[in-house]
């Protein structure tokens, strides 16, 4: 019950906003519900232990409304509802723009995004996948920026083919489940897909997955949508939405084609560290902020899938760990250049500096984020990739090496764009600039608090992610023994 | 009912499937060939007639009434493709003062 | 909590002391007036420090040689269980005695020295972040704790490099800074990984335990030492990492003191003679240690002779004398490295606070070809410059003396080739170290618009204090040829193992050292000769000087070749990536695939021709085939 309460509570909230005409009603509202889920999330993970629980609601086609959550699922939870009601607060702006609407939007996309992360159910799963594009469609569409339209339609058009791919994968192995078929996640765990058909099978999953992460070479729509979208589309994107991608990989391709994923694995770590690299060098150069953390994001985000593909304990640790850390440290990141997009004007590197004369206030809060992205110690960032590159080097100590040069390229972009916006002699187009207010703080002093709280004791964290990673351990094995048994 | 079942099998099979298709086959060839919308709209109608008389004589062959609701279905449609296509025809001959099918040759990309 | 020092409970509160300067000076800054925060945070790194002193004592008395204190569980995962935990042992108390004492003098220092500075509170309270994460370096009782440090310093010298964030050439110092540090923080960490695989645990007893039982020269054991070195070299500013030494002057002088002379830069020496257990099974690394060590003194020493920034001499310097601590690594004489580590804190830090009372005194001048004649003006500054420079150069009987000639004797006993370089690079470091004495402080003065005058008591109180560390600082080592009992090795080596060496004989080690005298006096004479008697002031900016000397001046190009192979092709590359491979190849394939759909539907559509009859046949054919298709099949 507690489940379809978290699930429904942001929907059908968002619903009843509809009709209210009041702006600030209409804000409080959608705050007090996205607050109330995140503090029942907060019990659930305090009162509720144990990794399963479901609620089995109603049967449809053979087809069943199964919501449970396990380990993965609850950090995925917990991300969501951490930054939504961040995402919510960020919209108490001057902007009066169909507020109702932004607001009923965004708890939609709150509501899918739960039901990907609780559907035990592949079929259910990718009902809710597809729905999270609906709302995040019209977030971009209409708060977007320059060109939304093209590229909100290439987003849209790109993300939907990838999942074309997922549902064929979800069919076919519908049909291969034995006696009346079923599209449960647990018939799924327990079949035995003969070798050569899960090598293709991996791919059919896995495309969707790393379009929607994105990994090299998927990555194309990623950069020019976040830079066009909105403050709050961005978040949503950046903070969360990437990270569906992370969980369905995690979800399908582990359990269900294991021997696919390690026949792949190699490969598909040299395709994320290629994109780590070449995002990094991409980032050094652009004059765009919003540009610049998007190929940032790509880079750590292509760091974790290479975690999740190094199989083994702390890759996969640091990889749960790092998806919080990360959706908390982009956010906070978007926010402030959206801030400074608003005080200043212009998202422009070359137009910027010496803004700290003006924001000092600003400058000391981006430069916490920015820690938090290139991960200093102390910082959650550090522990993650810690963990991480623990893990790659595992795999390989050149993987390892390669993966980690992250830490130094990220310092590189990271403080050349920080020393570029804040630094240097104080400019005169920007004596007018106002410093953080109020409404700022809200927003970025729990968010950094978050960053370097978990820095400093992660691990509550990690032991949230502990049973789970054990049993998809379990189930990879050293050296893939396990899967051998299965097969055989 | 039963007495029209057994009246209906009175009748080999065999003639009413030869029968449907001769029907069946002229509707086609209307179609096909005829140029005059209304000959087209009733040509149709022949193929439709010519599957119920086929189901009707199966339904009672099988002795299983579907076959017979499944015609009440058929000429409902019809009866509704008809009074949409005779709207069709009308305004056709309102707007070019013709039924000539080849004439509606403005469907097209 | 096992407490096997007595008042080791207390030892958590050294690094917390400079944590909650930090936190109040920081949240406080716009609030605190006048010296608030400054003597704020140099009480506070000074009751750190007086902690440490009642730790040494204890220590010293109960006899025993380490105690952890452990806070809390930091990172589990899996096997890996890395504690939140500090180590106290003979070596990290002497870092903390170098740390705080020599830190909270530099704070007192800068009471005076930043006084007009409109952000002096941010000053201390980065200054105390520093010394916080310092601590936690010397502390931690693994290597992650360590690393915490080892990155926080790096971050914090980050900060305070650019403190004067208005100037783009300073903010670029720090970042080439950071980013150094960086490239040899990634190859520990990968070091601080394969130690964990290797002994599934990064915690300092652990591994050394384990360690023993390994042998000598294994391919891991090289690998992992190699890997630290490569954060030691980044750290220490050794070659090749160690042109953001230089850039790093862009600082405040107390900075510079703090940071890149007496602490920061000395953590590579700190963590190799920490690790001196897993460098002893590696013969290899040693040696490279060695070569490193060797060439980075000799060179940064000759590119010291031509420069005329007073601080960029100083940096040098510390460079040169950072090689000479590595040299004495690479010689297996740990105790000898942290040793000249403990003394060229005392001597260097008062090098740095002295130029800054000059340049203070000089309102804000830097270069040595403008100064001149400020014996009597500062006769303060100038006597505790003087016994720095002593110290330095290695005069009997400062403190700089006994800490080189233990190095150069370790060199001798190795392979006299070691020992005839690294005499040379001495000989050089107190040519330069003269010219730099007789330019400041003898002849006229040269900038006629200036007054220079002596600095505050608050600034010269510290500088005597280490002058007279400078000189008697030696007194704690007095090797058994004089007499002593080399007390402070003996202290170490209950901690670090040092490799055993043949002991040279008396006679041969007097005769070395008398040499050296010799030669030393001899120079002395010469920079006396060229600066006093014929007071030659070096070349200005674009006079025309030899091929060679102008080479020198540039630093051998290096920040030019630096930038040609790396900065240059990264940026080439960024833009190769964007403009090109993501914008003209990834992205354009992706569209064509959009693109291609609807080409095709072009092409389909042309089917649609508009003709009643042909869409009927086509359909009655399409049914057709497909009837047939079935019957068939």
């Amino acid at each position: 019950m507690i489940l379809i309460i978290i699930l429904l509570l942001p929907i059908i909230t968002g619903l009843l906003l509809l009709p209210l005409k009041n702006p600030a009603t209409v804000r409080i509202i959608a705050l007090t519900a996205a607050v109330a889920n995140l503090l029942i999330t907060l019990g659930l993970i305090i009162s509720v232990p144990s990794a399963t629980y479901s609620v089995n609601w109603t049967h449809f086609m053979g087809t069943q409304f199964t919501l449970g959550y396990d380990g993965i699922s609850l950090i995925m939870i917990l991300l969501t509802n951490l930054l939504f009601p961040f995402i919510i607060l960020s919209g108490f702006t001057r902007s009066h723009i169909k507020i109702p609407v932004l607001n009923f939007l965004i708890l939609f996309t709150q509501s899918s995004l739960l039901g990907v992360f609780l559907a035990q159910n592949a079929f259910l799963f990718y009902i809710f996948w597809e729905l999270t594009l609906i709302p995040v469609y019209f977030i971009l569409l209409l708060w977007g920026g320059e060109n939304r339209r093209a590229i909100t339609l290439k987003f849209f058009i790109y993300t939907l083919t990838g999942s074309l791919f997922l549902l064929f994968g979800i069919i076919y192995l519908f049909t291969l489940t034995p006696g009346l078929h079923t599209t449960d996640f647990s018939a799924f765990n327990q079949l035995h897909i003969p070798a050569h058909t899960q090598n293709w099978l991996f791919w059919i999953l896995f495309i969707a997955f790393a379009i929607k992460m994105p990994v090299f070479p998927f990555h194309t729509w990623q950069p020019s949508t976040y830079t066009m979208a909105s403050k709050q589309g961005v978040m949503i994107l950046a903070g969360v939405m990437t990270k569906m991608g992370i969980y369905g990989a995690l979800r399908f391709l582990f359990p269900i084609v294991p021997e696919g994923v390690l026949y792949w694995q190699n490969i598909v770590i040299a395709l994320c560290l290629t994109g780590v690299i070449y995002a990094s060098v991409i980032a050094f150069r652009q004059s765009n902020i919003k540009r610049l953390i998007a190929f940032s994001s790509m880079a750590h985000i292509s760091l974790m899938a290479a975690a999740m593909f190094a199989l083994n304990v702390y890759s996969l640790q640091g990889l749960l760990f790092q998806v919080i850390s990360h959706g908390v440290t982009i956010v906070a990141l978007f926010y402030l250049v959206h801030l400074i997009q608003e005080r200043t004007g212009t998202l422009e590197l070359p137009q910027m500096g010496g803004l700290k004369h003006v924001a000092p206030g600003m400058a000391i809060l981006l430069l916490m984020a920015v820690l938090g992205s290139i991960a200093l110690p102390m910082t959650s960032g550090f522990v993650g990739e810690f963990l991480i590159i623990t893990g790659l080097a595992k795999q390989s100590l050149w993987v390892a090496l390669i993966g980690g040069t992250t830490m130094i390229l990220g310092a590189i972009y990271m403080l050349y764009a920080y020393q570029r916006i804040m630094l240097g002699d104080s400019n005169p187009a920007f004596s007018k600039v106002q410093d953080i207010r109020v409404l700022d703080y809200f927003i970025l002093i729990p968010l950094i608090a978050v960053i370097f709280v978990l820095g400093i004791y992660p691990q509550p964290v990690l032991d949230l992610a502990e049973a789970s990673v054990n049993s998809m351990q379990k189930l990879l094995g050293p050296a893939g023994e396990v899967i051998s048994q299965l097969t055989h | 009912m039963k007495e029209i079942s057994s009246a209906i099998q009175l009748i080999p099979l065999e003639n009413y499937i030869g029968l449907s298709v001769a029907l069946f086959s002229i509707g086609m060839m209307g179609v096909l060939f005829r140029r005059n919308t209304i000959a087209i709209l009733m040509c149709l109608e022949l193929m439709f007639n010519s599957v119920n008389l086929l189901l009707t004589a199966f339904s009672a062959y099988h002795s299983d009434p579907s076959g017979q609701v499944f015609v009440f279905f058929i000429m409902i449609v019809a009866a509704a493709e008809v009074a949409v296509g005779l709207a069709i025809v009308v305004m056709m001959k309102r707007n070019v003062d013709s039924v000539d099918i080849n004439l509606l040759n403005r469907l097209k990309w | 909590m096992v407490a096997s020092i007595p008042y080791i409970t207390l030892a958590w509160l050294v690094p917390a002391f400079p944590l909650l300067g930090f936190l109040i000076t920081g949240l406080a800054k716009n609030r605190l007036k006048n010296n608030q925060a400054g003597i704020l945070a140099s009480t506070l790194v000074s009751l750190s420090f007086l902690i440490s002193v009642l730790l040494f004592f204890t220590m010293k008395s109960s006899g025993q040689e380490s105690a952890t204190l452990t806070l809390f569980n930091w990172i589990s995962a899996g096997d890996m269980k890395i504690p939140f935990a500090f180590m106290i042992d003979h070596l990290s108390i002497i870092m903390m005695l170098i740390v705080t004492g020599v830190g909270s003098l530099i704070h007192i220092y800068s009471i005076g020295y930043m006084h007009d500075d409109e952000r002096v509170n941010t000053f201390f309270a980065q200054m105390n972040l520093f010394t916080f994460s310092m601590l936690l370096l010397v502390m931690g009782a693994n290597y992650l704790i360590l690393f915490i440090g080892w990155e926080g310093v790096g971050f914090c010298s980050y900060l305070l490099i650019g403190f004067w964030f208005k100037n783009p050439d300073y903010n670029y110092a720090a970042r080439k800074a950071f980013v150094m540090n960086r490239i040899g923080d990634l190859g520990f960490i990968l070091g601080i990984i394969l130690l964990f695989f290797t002994f599934k645990s990064v915690s300092f007893t652990e591994v050394f335990s384990q360690a023993a039982t390994l042998q000598t020269g294994a391919p891991m054991i090289t690998l992992i030492t190699l890997l630290l070195l490569v954060g030691a070299v980044g750290k220490s500013a050794q070659i090749p990492l160690y042109t953001w030494l230089p850039d790093a002057m862009a600082g405040p002088t107390p900075v510079s003191a703090l940071i890149h002379a007496a602490t920061m830069v000395t953590a590579g020496i700190y963590m190799i003679a920490r690790s001196s257990i897993l460098y002893n099974l590696a013969p290899i690394t040693l040696n490279i240690i060695i070569v490193i060590g060797l060439a980075t003194a000799i060179l940064a020493a000759i590119v010291g002779l031509r420069q005329n920034d007073i601080k960029k001499v100083l940096a040098y310097s510390t460079v040169s004398q950072l090689g000479y601590m590595f040299l004495a690594l690479g010689l297996g004489a740990y105790s000898a490295a942290v040793f000249h580590l403990t003394t060229h804190a005392f001597f260097k830090a008062l090098l740095f606070l002295g130029a800054g009372s000059i340049i203070h005194a000089m309102g804000g001048e830097q270069d040595i070809r403008k100064m001149g004649g400020l014996k009597k003006k500062m006769p303060v500054t100038f006597l505790t410059f003087l016994t720095a420079t002593l110290a330095i150069s290695g005069i009997p009987p400062f403190s700089g003396f006994f800490s080189k000639d233990q190095i150069l004797t370790d060199a001798f006993e190795n392979n006299p080739v070691l020992y005839v370089l690294a005499l040379g690079g001495a000989l050089i470091t107190c040519f330069y170290m003269f010219r730099l004495l007789y330019l400041v402080f003898y002849g006229n003065q040269r900038l006629s618009t200036s007054h220079p005058h002596e600095s505050p008591r608050v600034m010269t109180i510290p500088l005597i204090i280490l002058s007279v560390l400078s000189v008697f600082g030696g007194f704690l080592n007095i090797p058994s040829l004089f007499g002593g009992d080399s007390g402070f090795s003996e202290f170490l080596h209950k901690t670090i193992i040092s490799k055993i060496t043949a002991e040279l004989d008396n006679t041969t080690e007097i005769g070395l050292i008398i040499a050296s005298l010799i030669l030393l006096g001899l120079v002395i004479l010469l920079a006396y000769r060229t600066y006093v008697k014929k007071a030659v002031v070096p070349a200005k900016d674009g006079e025309k000087i030899s091929v060679f000397g102008r080479i020198i001046a540039n630093k051998f190009y290096l920040d030019e070749i630096y930038s040609a192979v790396f900065e240059k092709p990264f940026g080439f590359l960024s833009d190769f990536f964007y403009n090109q491979i993501e914008t003209k190849i990834l992205d354009p394939i992706i569209d064509e695939i959009g693109i291609l759909t609807s080409r095709l539907g072009d092409l389909v559509r042309k089917l649609q021709q508009g003709i009643m009859s042909f869409y009927f046949f086509a359909m009655v054919a399409g049914i057709l085939l497909f009837i047939i298709f079935i019957l068939i099949v």
